[in-house]
């Protein structure tokens, strides 16, 4: 019976992404006492876990971040504004969410990490206003969020803007797809501000994900993907949940915790 | 001449935050002839390879690759970033 309540719990936090104790209970018929006592087990088995304080705690699955609000955001038809605490609508908005990762060393960030966590943090969202200023679909700025859960840190960064394919394009007709691009942006020394001599950001992000043990990376512009890194896979396989085709460009980074 | 990066930021990542930085060194510091920049990044916390990129590009264009001088650094965004410096400007 206890078996059964929980794999019925666990399926229905999987199918919602996080569930309020008092949903549970609505659509268990159980009582809140017998709802909490599950949950508890559970959370001790590391199988969910709790987010956010009482009287707002909500569980969802332990070890995946939460993609809900992002996934709003990004694929939203039209949007009118955004959420001012997740969105940096200027470039000196980012720059001053940067020193928000510091505190991540008291989760357990490596100390020799927390540099490199910033730099690479930096260099995709600083990508964001080098190539979508006055090209925006509609509000401007890139999405900034950072969670823990599971062991990592999760970094989400994404945009409204004109998607790497379109960025690169001009200046690089010879790129077909959005596949073609996005490896091209990652992989090579191209940028779509030729003949500005730039081109090294994703190189260097790229290259510090894949070669630190526990990182990871993935991103999706268009309908094209790339991943990298011990955990890109899990990654692209979070981000092909939620998005299918982006019309900007989104990019989740994951740093394992001591 | 030595110029501490740290008094430019504690973090440094975006494109136009270095270019303004290169000129501000160019306009401010100004080396006897024959006498090297040697940049200082003792102090800082994170710097990206496009902000560094822009002050590289400004001070070499100025003084000459071998006047400016990275003064080595355990800090891994540093040395990652002069990596991927160094192997873009040798493609």
């Amino acid at each position: 019976m206890k078996t059964n309540t929980r794999s019925q719990i666990i399926k229905i936090i999987e199918k919602k992404g996080k569930i309020r104790p008092s949903e549970l209970r609505e659509a268990l018929n159980l009582t809140a006492q017998a709802i909490h006592y599950h949950l508890r087990g559970l959370s001790k088995q590391g199988i969910v876990e709790a987010k956010g304080s009482v009287p707002f705690t909500q569980y969802a699955l332990a070890g995946v971040p939460d993609f809900e609000a992002v996934s709003s955001w990004v694929n939203a038809r039209t949007l009118a504004q955004s959420p001012e605490s997740l969105v940096c609508e200027t470039r000196e908005r980012l720059t001053a969410r940067l020193p928000h990762l510091k505190p991540f060393v008291r989760n357990g960030l490596p100390e020799n990490l927390l540099p490199l966590v910033i730099s690479t943090a930096g260099e995709i969202g600083n990508n964001s206003f080098d190539h979508n200023l006055g090209q925006w679909q509609d509000v401007p700025g890139c999405w900034f969020e950072s969670q823990v859960t599971g062991g990592h840190l999760w970094i989400c960064i994404a945009d409204r803007g004109q998607g790497i394919f379109q960025s690169l394009v001009k200046v690089h007709p010879d790129l077909v797809n959005d596949q073609v691009a996005i490896e091209a942006a990652f992989e090579t020394i191209i940028s779509g501000r030729a003949p500005e001599k730039r081109g090294n950001g994703l190189k260097f992000v790229k290259k510090t994900l894949s070669t630190t043990p526990g990182g990871g990376l993935a991103c999706i512009s268009g309908t094209g993907r790339v991943y990298y890194g011990e955990q890109g896979e899990r990654c692209i396989a979070l981000l092909d949940k939620h998005f299918t085709k982006v019309r900007g460009t989104i990019t989740l980074m994951i740093w394992r915790l001591k | 001449m030595k110029v501490e990066i740290r008094k430019f930021g504690e973090i440094l990542t975006s494109r136009p935050a270095g270019r303004e930085a290169g000129l501000t060194i160019k306009a401010y510091f100004k080396p006897e002839p024959g006498d090297r920049i040697e940049l200082d990044f003792s102090g800082i916390l994170a710097i990206g390879p496009s902000w560094l990129d822009e002050v590289l590009t400004i001070l070499h264009g100025e003084y000459g690759k071998d006047r400016v001088v990275c003064i080595p650094s355990e800090n891994a965004s540093v040395v990652e970033s002069l990596k991927i410096i160094e192997t873009q400007r040798s493609e």
